[in-house]
């Protein structure tokens, strides 16, 4: 669906996009992670043909975003960064406007524009002007406007920003009941959100791509070692030295609070060593209150991935 | 066609919408309205066409007011940062030119139009002014959309290229006064043929429509500057998506 080769977009000195090229299949839905000021924007604009690119080649749809800058924009739906409406108009009248602009007439027109007020939940404030609307209300209108005419790609940029938590509940169903019909390009700094909803993560920081995959693949990759946390009453000096007897233990770190203490067990890959703590501790005699492996989700890629860039 | 009378809707409705319109309307009633009564009080006695000092007032303030209408075309659009959206939907730069354009012209001659019926509330208040010459009125009116035209698709296109609105207004204000007396200008330089100061002078047009003489010549004039300038809105819009 989305193809970008070689993307390369300067504004005057600064290089906001750095010869960024991935590829979007139809049917999936894709998070846009990275930094405030990694291009994550600026890419958006280069795909809705907001912005010209500086070089490389954007295809949606098998339509160049350059040459074919109307039939691209005829099957996107692109709900910008600030979500910019027409304070004056009422919210019926505005989808109505841009339902008409967007190539939808009449009978078709008029249930489209009821039904993307009922999924985006704005029933309520149909007949009310869009300047008097909550932030989070404008959200959902920017999203509405975004689906009315049924685009084959949804580009949304931070879609759940400044939404409260039921709110964003709402928002990530519906957008994930759009998958499969639709392709969704979303780019959102709530990263367990993209975790739930996004098939497939690319992450960029500095105009780049420096992680695409799977959220399970992304953790799975990550470099470092697993850890293993467990909480046992006993002779601190005993127990650290049982547990760095286990095979499979790289280092073990300790701190006491009170009689219990907090041991933290670094492990070797693909080692589940969680049994032989158990087994360790009890056959000591020692009690034991918590054994817990340390989960790691896509904040840890996310700040491992963009913090290297930084230092190297 | 249709994109293009959606957004000649929506322009003429942000026109109705925002507060600035009504006091320009109510202001420029009031303007128009005077300074044709100062006119007409002045030249009691004398051999005037009431119809020329009924255009001249309105061509007079209708400057103020098409700088004023046009200054929000675009910067408003581009500092609300709703012309991303409406660059995003699927329209071409022409509609969207022409809908804006459209929609500021309308709003102007719709407030314009009752200062036209000043002449017959005064023909209807005082028996010594006498019948209105129709053809005058015709002529008058056909004039001051003309300059209405041709004014509002500088400010266009002045718009288009400021990003404030108060600069917007300024520089289109200086470049309409500019455009009125262009003839006078002209006529400083003593090598510049008579004909070519006739053809550039907006206010002798005025005059001349005013008393109901209308000529094709100004309308070409003003015909092909509005066709150029909105050429060049086009031109500066669509430059955005390469530049």
């Amino acid at each position: 669906m989305i193809k970008v080769e070689n993307l390369t977009k300067r504004f005057g000195r600064t290089l906001a996009i750095d010869n960024l090229s991935f590829e979007v299949k139809r049917g999936e839905i894709v998070g846009f992670l990275g930094p405030n000021g990694a291009g994550k924007t600026t890419t958006m604009r280069v795909l809705s043909c907001f912005l010209p690119a500086t070089g490389g080649k954007v295809t949606i749809g098998g339509f160049d975003v350059f040459s074919d800058s109307l039939e691209v924009r005829r099957r996107i739906g692109y709900l910008p960064e600030n979500v910019p409406l027409y304070m004056d108009m009422r919210v019926n009248e505005y989808l109505g406007f841009r339902a008409v602009l967007k190539g939808l007439f009449g009978k078709k027109k008029r249930q489209r524009v009821s039904e993307v007020i009922e999924a985006c939940g704005l029933t309520d404030v149909e007949n009310s002007i869009i300047g008097r609307l909550s932030k989070g209300y404008r959200q959902r209108l920017g999203l509405a406007d975004s689906l009315v005419h049924e685009p084959e790609l949804l580009i949304l940029d931070e879609p759940t920003i400044g939404l409260d938590p039921n709110q964003i509940r709402h928002i990530r169903n519906l957008i994930k009941s759009l998958a499969h019909q639709h392709t969704v390009l979303l780019s959102s700094h709530i990263l367990p959100e993209v975790e739930m909803i996004c098939e497939r993560v690319l992450i960029i920081n500095k105009g780049r791509i420096v992680a695409s995959d799977t959220p399970g693949n992304l953790v799975g990759l990550m470099s470092g070692n697993p850890r293993t946390i467990t909480e046992v009453m006993g002779p601190s000096d005993k127990v650290l030295q049982s547990l760095e007897k286990i095979p499979g233990v790289v280092k073990v770190t300790f701190e006491s609070c009170g009689e219990w203490s907090r041991y933290v067990c670094d492990c070797r890959k693909d080692m589940e060593i969680r049994s032989e703590i158990f087994k360790t501790v009890s056959a000591n005699g020692w009690i034991m209150r918590e054994l817990m492996t340390e989960k790691r989700n896509l904040e840890d890629v996310f700040v491992e991935v963009t913090m290297e860039e930084k230092e190297s | 066609m249709r994109n293009f009378f959606a957004i000649w809707r929506r322009e003429l409705a942000a026109c109705f919408l925002s507060p600035i319109a009504y006091v320009t309307m109510v202001f420029f009633l009031i303007a128009s309205g005077s300074t044709f009564l100062v006119g007409a009080v002045k030249n009691v006695g004398n051999n005037v066409f009431l119809t020329s000092l009924l255009f001249a007032a309105i061509v007079m303030w209708l400057t103020i007011l098409i700088s004023i209408v046009s200054m929000r075309l675009f910067t408003e659009e581009i500092r609300a940062g709703t012309i991303e959206v409406l660059m995003t939907a699927p329209v071409t730069e022409t509609e969207v030119v022409l809908g804006k354009y459209a929609g500021a012209v309308t709003f102007v001659l719709f407030v314009v139009a009752p200062a036209v019926g000043n002449i017959y509330l005064l023909a209807a208040m005082s028996p010594a002014v006498g019948p209105v010459d129709t053809g005058a009125v015709v002529g008058g009116c056909l004039i001051i959309f003309m300059v209405t035209s041709f004014c509002m698709s500088m400010g266009l296109l002045v718009s288009l290229l400021t990003r404030n609105q108060i600069a917007a207004a300024i520089s289109c204000l200086c470049l309409i006064w500019l455009t009125l007396f262009l003839g006078n200008i002209v006529a400083a330089f003593p090598f510049m043929s008579p004909k070519l100061v006739a053809y550039l002078s907006v206010l002798s047009h005025v005059d001349d429509f005013s008393r109901g003489s209308i000529d094709t010549r100004p309308l070409v004039l003003y015909l092909s500057g509005t066709v150029f300038m909105i050429f060049t809105a086009v031109r500066v819009l669509e430059s955005r998506r390469w530049k």
